[in-house]
């Protein structure tokens, strides 16, 4: 055969299959969209997965049990937009989904930093965003269509301060020395921020190592000689990147640094800690979260793990799970699936039962006029066995918690 | 600051150094030969990670002969690669044209594979649980990760072998000559294309070897190349484009930098202290640590 005409049949062939790649079966029109932006490649990628597992269930539970009633029955469907690993990709990717079609309200995008460029683009075009990120400034914008159900960062570090000192007192170690450990992450320096500047020194506690690196991290060798020579009573810590946490994780074990671990966020409670680095290098380790499966919710967490494969069910899937329920009772309330009016609908709401509620501490929806979640607040998860329990606040705990 | 730390930061710099040296030869080795910029060169290092990850699941074979295990299949892939992608677009033609598109080529070719092990093998990391990943071989008060000196041992080999190859054999420098003259080496009978697709086997072997070293410490996740990619890139132009050494010694220095910038600056400008390094080389000899005027191996 001639090369041309081989050619010319590889691109028929191409000009066949490609429509096929495209188009993407069209809702039927009483369909309602909702947008989840989210890292789905890049360095971030599990997180964003693991959102979309939640979204997913939810929204195959809603539909299943009668759609939207208000909208006679009208059906969830989920587009996904791909965060990347910048800030720029996460914006274009929203500026895209919420321009191509018409979209009622959105979630996402798991990293402060991504989350602050995202809900610019949905302030601009008014549709409500739903986010779990933790950075304080997410809502310090003066933004309408920002709802923040997480406990903002600064609250959390001093939630978590409170609670680890309280602790080491009560089991005769008080802290004197401090260690702050992790990257440069919008979350995580949040967190610090409040820590470095006023809580630490209002406890008297010396704050002996400040170190903080850009992801990613080359080795940990330099930081965990600090942490040997320092000996602090405590270290917070903030690896949002896996590869960097892993390498803090390992050194720490071959230097024989026995200083506890108090972190801040899900992702140091993912099942692949437990793979890579084995459940004796993580007992212990605490970290404070905005949701985990707390003392009641083993129903939905045992239909999570059979429906995913996953070996337990942690902030991420559960947040967006929660988001998306949220998002359909807005569109009960408002009777409509207009943008607007799901706003104003979000912003007015007030629930404290439901599955809409059932991610949250206290299980309570309604946002203040920033549109920060009301009463908040951060839980303390720790691993134990080679799984992360809800050890505090007791009442909702599933493990009591164990020091070091 | 007490002599001992100091030795502690000059020994985990040329630890991670050695790491990066190996994985720089090879990208050296494929411009070197062939003139092409390989910007998937660190996606192959991750497919590297990958197959030694399988081999250690799968066969219980230990990560550090793994990442020797990864050589021959992956001098194929790269042989492969050549012959179906790069063959096509170098050799012959308008020199300029050539490099447009051996860049798109190379750039192509790395979002495809990441994005595709993204979508098979999902975005979940991996690890190999190694007992000596979380030891250290203790000289008085100096610590050596053991991971990181066996890795940084097998890098030295592996370099030397690569260098004994190119030095010692006939191969080697028919290699070498397709490098430094392809048109004279054509004439002297040499298959200039057939040396190009070992150059490129060898390269992309030895950078899964590098990603095997890695995978003895390091996670392995789709994009993991990300980490290291500009790395490379930043040894192979500091060791003299093109050059072996250079690479070699180029890999060493971005270790022992990014270690002994700690001293100086705070953690968050880490990488600040190798660029410094990188820009004043390019200004005070622009061709490199071991960079010759002709075309080198």
């Amino acid at each position: 055969m001639r090369p041309l005409s081989r050619t010319l049949i590889v691109v028929l062939a191409l000009a066949l299959v490609a429509p096929a790649l495209f188009i993407r079966p069209a809702p039927a029109a009483e369909d309602v969209k909702i947008a989840l932006v989210a890292p789905l490649s890049g360095r971030w990628a599990r997180q964003g997965q693991l959102k979309k597992m939640g979204a997913e269930m939810a929204i195959e539970e809603i539909n299943s049990q009668g759609g939207i009633r208000a909208l006679g029955g009208a059906k969830i469907v989920l587009r996904e937009g791909d965060a990347g690993d910048s800030v720029e990709k996460a914006v274009s990717a929203a500026q895209r989904l919420l321009t191509r079609e018409k979209i009622s309200a959105g979630i996402g995008s798991w990293l402060s930093s991504f989350t602050l460029g995202v809900t610019e683009v949905a302030e601009r075009l008014q549709v409500p965003w739903l986010s779990l990120s933790y950075a304080d400034s997410i809502t310090e914008r003066g933004f309408k269509y920002t709802f923040q159900t997480s406990p903002v960062s600064s609250l959390q570090a001093e939630q978590a301060l409170e609670l680890v000192t309280d602790v080491a007192r009560r089991n005769n170690r008080p802290i004197k020395k401090a260690a702050i450990v992790g990257d440069n992450t919008a979350a995580t320096v949040f967190f610090f921020k409040p820590l470095r500047e006023k809580l630490l020194a209002a406890k008297g506690i010396e704050l002996v190592v400040d170190e903080v690196w850009t992801p990613p991290l080359a080795d940990a060798t330099a930081i965990v000689q600090k942490l040997r020579s320092t000996q602090p009573d405590i270290m917070f810590y903030g690896g949002t990147n896996f590869p960097d946490s892993i390498q803090v994780l390992q050194k720490i074990k071959e230097f024989g640094v026995k200083t506890p671990i108090q972190g801040v966020g899900a992702w140091l409670v993912t099942p692949e800690y437990v793979k890579t680095v084995g459940k004796e290098l993580l007992d212990n380790i605490q970290t404070v979260v905005a949701a985990h499966p707390l003392k009641g919710q083993e129903d939905l967490v045992k239909k999570f793990v059979q429906r995913t494969g996953e070996p337990f069910m942690t902030q991420d899937p559960l947040c967006t799970y929660a988001h998306v329920w949220l998002i359909k009772e807005a569109i009960e309330q408002a009777k409509s699936a207009d943008p607007k009016a799901i706003r104003d609908a979000l912003a007015k709401i007030d629930l404290s039962s439901g599955p809409a509620t059932s991610a949250f501490y206290p299980a309570r929806v309604k946002f203040d006029e920033r549109g920060r979640r009301v009463g908040a607040a951060p839980l303390i998860v720790q691993w134990q066995g080679g799984e992360p329990f809800t050890v505090v606040p007791a009442a909702v705990a599933t493990r009591p918690l164990a020091w070091h | 600051m007490a002599l001992a730390e100091l030795v502690q930061y000059v020994a985990t710099g040329l630890l991670v150094g050695g790491v990066y040296a190996l994985m720089s030869i090879g990208l050296a080795l494929i411009f070197g030969v062939m003139r092409v910029v390989n910007f998937a060169q660190g996606d192959f290092m991750m497919l590297g990670m990958y197959l030694t990850y399988f081999y250690a699941i799968s066969g219980s074979i230990d990560p550090l002969l793994g990442a020797l295990l990864t050589i021959p299949p992956f001098f194929v892939l790269g042989w492969i690669v050549h012959r179906g992608l790069l063959a096509r677009v170098t050799g012959g033609g308008d020199p300029q044209r050539q490099m447009d598109a051996q860049l798109v080529l190379t750039l192509g070719l790395s979002l495809v594979i990441t994005n595709a092990t993204t979508m098979i093998l999902t975005p979940t990391p991996l690890g190999i649980r190694t007992g000596y990943a979380t030891q250290a071989f203790a000289l008085g008060p100096v610590l050596l990760n053991q991971a990181r000196s066996y890795a940084f041992a097998m890098a030295l080999v592996l370099a030397a072998a690569v260098y004994v190859f190119l030095t010692r054999t006939d191969l080697g420098k028919a290699l070498r000559a397709s490098a430094d003259d392809p048109e004279a080496a054509s004439y002297q009978g040499i298959d200039v294309r057939a040396m190009h697709g070992l150059a490129f086997g060898i390269g992309i072997a030895l950078v899964a070897a590098a990603g095997g070293l890695l995978a003895t410490y390091y996670p392995i996740e789709p994009t993991v190349a990300g980490n290291f990619i500009v790395l490379m890139f930043v040894a192979v132009v500091l060791g003299g484009l093109g050059s072996i050494p250079g690479a070699f010694v180029g890999g060493l220095v971005i270790g022992l930098v990014q270690s002994l910038t700690l001293l100086v600056l705070p953690f968050q400008l880490q990488n600040t202290g190798v660029f410094i390094v990188f820009l004043l080389v390019l200004y005070l000899r622009p061709q490199g640590l071991f960079g010759r005027r002709a075309r080198t191996v």
